[in-house]
């Protein structure tokens, strides 16, 4: 290797260093930082010295009375002995101090880019031992580098603490800056124990005739003749090999013994232990007490000498640390856990399930169930829902929003409501007997003398309304059959919102244009003062039993096409979505009658239910309604009437039609029968 | 120059454990003699509580591998029997060429033998007496958890040995010849 100086780099830096000095170098600086000058130095790297890179820059003391590079380089290699040392150490040792971010292109990289990438060759590759990055343990060195190499002293304390719930410590090192050998564990109530001590130390020779100037001075004479400068860089050479297989050794050796295992479980085990371990580095050596020394086992690396000293690397390790770890910890105290997982608090709504009287519980339940990918699941949540949201399956309930998120009914007249239970039963069930015809209605089957179907929670009137315009709405804009598919989750949510908001629009009008009624039938239904208008709908609490059965009823969406109103609610504000919805509505197809025909079954068990006086008997001609005992089953019976009545009308109708042409058949044939007609008769017609 | 040779403590183990035994071996020796940039692999072993070293270099991984397979092999032949496998480091010299070829000498400075004694497991004998058998088992047991803990204090001291040998003896590594990982050419012998 030929070291070349005086050339400097095209930009001369200039950077502050705490330079190695001391008396081992005779010419060399006093300690602590001096400028220094970085010196380009040519290197051309010999295959046999693979520690170094080919350009190597080496930040040395220019101050002239530093006396060669080669002391520099031997200096530099000690420092780095020693940090090398230091960060094997703390690596296995230190749980949380050593960094899994590491990358084999920072240390596999190629001579021509170490070359670029840093003013000296990192410190990580030196002795040809790549590691990852650990900045306590760099942290930790850079301190000591200013203790002008005093043996470091690196002692790993095992920590046994009593847990404590409020208390999180981090298992981590412990670091003194100060050197004078406190601890900040002192300070803590808790058993420590010193279980490993390491000592890197740098003796110096003291006679200049020792075996390693002979060594040096003969490493020099093989070389280039004798040489002082050669020679050092000869030896250096030759110990460098040696330095490379010591920390090969110190890697396997430190991995074997007892401490490891117990840093390798702190590390993997993200469990709070009581043990932990820490360390402490310091420049004096702190001796142990006779019954600790006996307990300990002793290794010490074959010291490495370099021209001036020798480099020196021990330990002094406990042998077991069963006898420590099984000894036993602080009880800790009894503690009750509130917050388990399933517990009311984190999971309100399986809470909620256990009470049916709860109003609002059972819509909870259903929709976080249903919904809880949504963002808005906050949002959403904190709002009483509409039990029909329980099943995504349910055809009407779940899409009848109108009936659901009560508390996002704004209503500003703040009328009260205006239809009589009676006249709501009546009103409701008519309008879902129509509704019927194009779609189940989940509403009739539920209207029952004693509990009508009503809305969760206590803002009945307010859901009532509510859900009689929806009615109106899905009333007047009746949909086809093609436009009845589930609808996803998200859809009928924000439909649910959005409708529910749109739950004041009146639809007066639109009902009597979208109803397939005849002209009698709007004027009967103008003459529901608040069907048609105000829409309000009274509901009792007892309705929400009848709502939990259709949990598992598979009602289908009234809504057309869930996977337009879908997207669209995606993207628009919810009151363009109500709009949106109402135009697919006022748009919509009418229904086919085989629909109605299709779903007749469960509503014709429910309306024989409800009204066994009702017959659908269509030889009956006269319409059948018998006064309804009570006002829920008014509506209802009206509804049914008028829906019969209309029949019945068809009926008479075609049978006077039918009454007719027999009667004009049969005259013309008695007049084919008589003959021909005298012609005195014909003149006088 | 010298050959030094290091002879291992005796490893009484049996066929299933010869696997991890050699790689642990193998892999610390081959560690201490690639001395180019290496970035160190722990190796946690699967049946002893040890954690190893290995050079993170797939080639060598692949022949000691190799090696073993042809170890376990001889073994399934030769049950019973003590053995050894040796590996060795070697300097390539005096490519002398002559008329049949050039002569290729190697001088082996360095050489190492892993003495094993491979037992097979002794099978338990028949018994009608489910009890006795069942005694019979547990006592397997224990007797078999025993000599797994005995094997793997066995297996760190030889770890430990192989440490100090190549802490106190380094006069006799040659210069390193290039800047490969694996720095000094070698050969792993097992029976045949």
């Amino acid at each position: 290797m030929e070291l070349g100086s005086g050339s400097s780099r095209p930009s001369d830096q200039e950077s502050e260093v705490s330079l190695l000095g001391g008396p081992c170098t005779a010419s060399g600086p006093s300690v602590n930082s001096l400028k220094l000058r970085s010196i380009y130095v040519s290197v051309s790297m010999p295959w046999r010295f693979p520690g170094l890179t080919r350009n190597l820059w080496i930040e040395m003391a220019t101050s002239p009375s530093h006396s060669s590079p080669e002391s520099a380089i031997i200096e530099q290699v000690i420092t780095e002995f020693f940090a090398k040392s230091l960060h094997i150490i703390l690596e296995s040792r230190s749980p949380y101090v050593s960094s899994r971010n590491y990358s084999v292109d920072q240390f596999m990289s190629s001579p021509s880019s170490s070359c670029s990438s840093s003013s000296s060759m990192p410190r990580d590759k030196w002795f040809n031992l790549a590691l990852r990055d650990c900045p306590a343990a760099l942290e930790n060195f850079d301190i000591w580098r200013k203790s002008n190499l005093e043996p470091l002293v690196i002692d790993i304390i095992l920590i046994r603490r009593a847990l404590v719930p409020d208390v999180a410590r981090p298992l981590g090192g412990c670091l003194l800056r100060n050197f004078s050998g406190n601890c900040d564990l002192a300070r803590e109530p808790k058993s420590w124990k010193i279980v490993e001590r390491w000592i890197v130390q740098y003796e110096r020779h003291k006679s200049s005739s020792s075996k390693n100037h002979k060594d040096v001075r003969k490493c020099g004479t093989k070389n280039n003749g004798g040489s002082s400068c050669s020679s050092e860089t000869a030896f250096y050479k030759k110990t460098y090999k040696r330095y490379i297989i010591l920390f090969r050794s110190l890697y396997v050796f430190i991995r074997l013994l007892p401490t490891y295992k117990l840093f390798h479980e702190l590390n993997s085990s993200g469990q709070i232990c009581p043990l932990s371990l820490s360390h402490r580095i310091s420049s004096s050596i702190q001796p142990f007490t006779q019954e600790d020394e006996a307990k300990m086992s002793q290794f010490t690396f074959v010291p490495i000498d370099t021209p001036r000293g020798r480099l020196s690397l021990s330990v002094q390790y406990l042998r077991t640390l069963e006898d420590i770890r099984s000894e036993p910890s602080a009880p800790l105290s009894v503690q009750f856990i509130l917050d388990y997982v399933g517990s009311p608090t984190t999971d309100p709504f399986r809470r909620l399930k256990s009470l049916p009287s709860a109003p609002s519980s059972p819509a909870l339940v259903s929709f976080t169930r249903q919904h809880s990918w949504s963002n808005d699941h906050g949002a959403l949540a904190s709002v009483p829902l509409c039990p029909s949201v329980a099943c995504s399956e349910a055809r009407g309930i779940c899409c009848n929003p109108s009936l659901c998120l009560p508390s996002l009914i704004h209503r500003n007249d703040h009328s009260p409501p205006v239809i009589s239970e009676p006249q709501n039963a009546a009103v409701t069930h008519k309008n879902n007997m129509s509704f019927d015809e194009f779609w189940p209605s989940p509403f009739s089957p539920t209207l029952s003398p004693s509990s009508p179907a009503h809305l969760p929670g206590q803002r009945s009137p307010n859901a009532l309304q509510s859900g009689s315009s929806q009615i109106d709405i899905a009333k007047a804009h009746p949909i086809t059959a093609s436009q009845t598919q589930a609808c996803s989750s998200e859809g009928k949510l924000q439909i649910q919102m959005d409708t529910v908001r749109y739950g004041n629009y009146q639809t007066g009008p639109t009902i009597v244009k979208g109803f397939p009624s005849g002209k009698d039938d709007t004027e009967k239904l103008a003459e529901l003062p608040s069907s048609s208008t105000q829409g309000p709908l009274s509901r009792s609490p007892s309705g929400l039993s009848l709502l939990d059965k259709f949990d598992d009823s598979g009602f289908a969406c009234p809504f057309a096409d869930y996977k337009d109103v879908t997207e669209s609610c995606n993207r628009r504000s919810p009151h363009a979505v109500v709009g949106a919805v109402v135009q697919m509505l006022m748009t919509a197809a009418p229904l086919r009658q085989d629909l109605y025909n299709l779903c007749r079954p469960p509503q014709v068990f429910m309306d024989e239910s409800l009204n066994p006086c009702v017959q659908y008997d269509q030889a009956n001609t006269e319409q059948s309604e018998c006064p309804a005992s009570t006002s829920e089953t008014l509506a209802s019976v009206l509804l049914k009437s008028k829906t019969a009545a209309e029949g019945l009308e068809e009926l008479r109708r075609y049978k006077e039609m039918k009454e007719s042409i027999l009667k004009q058949g049969a005259s013309r044939s008695s007049d084919v029968d008589n003959g021909p007609r005298s012609p005195g008769n014909n003149d006088q017609s | 120059m010298n050959c030094e040779t290091c002879q291992l403590k005796e490893l009484v183990l049996e066929p299933p454990e010869i696997r991890e035994v050699l790689r642990c071996i193998l892999h610390t020796i081959l560690f201490h003699r690639a001395l180019g940039l290496v970035r160190p692999k722990d190796v946690e072993c699967e049946l002893f509580d040890i954690t190893y070293v290995q050079c993170e270099d797939h080639e060598l991984e692949k022949k000691i591998d190799e090696k073993i397979n042809q170890f376990i092999g001889w073994v399934e032949k030769h049950p019973n029997r003590k053995s050894q496998v040796c590996i060795s480091f070697y300097e390539v010299k005096n490519k002398h060429a002559t008329w049949f070829g050039n002569k290729i000498e190697r001088f082996y400075w360095e050489q190492w033998y892993i003495n094993l004694h491979i037992i097979s497991p002794k099978p338990h004998g028949k018994s009608h007496n489910t009890k006795a058998h069942v005694v019979t088992g547990e006592n397997a047991f224990e007797g078999s958890n025993s000599r797994c803990a005995a094997l793997e204090s066995s297996l760190r001291e030889v770890l430990f040995q192989i440490i100090k040998f190549v802490n106190e003896k380094k006069d006799h590594i040659p210069p390193l010849q290039n800047s490969e990982i694996v720095s000094f050419p070698y050969e792993i012998s097992t029976p045949r």
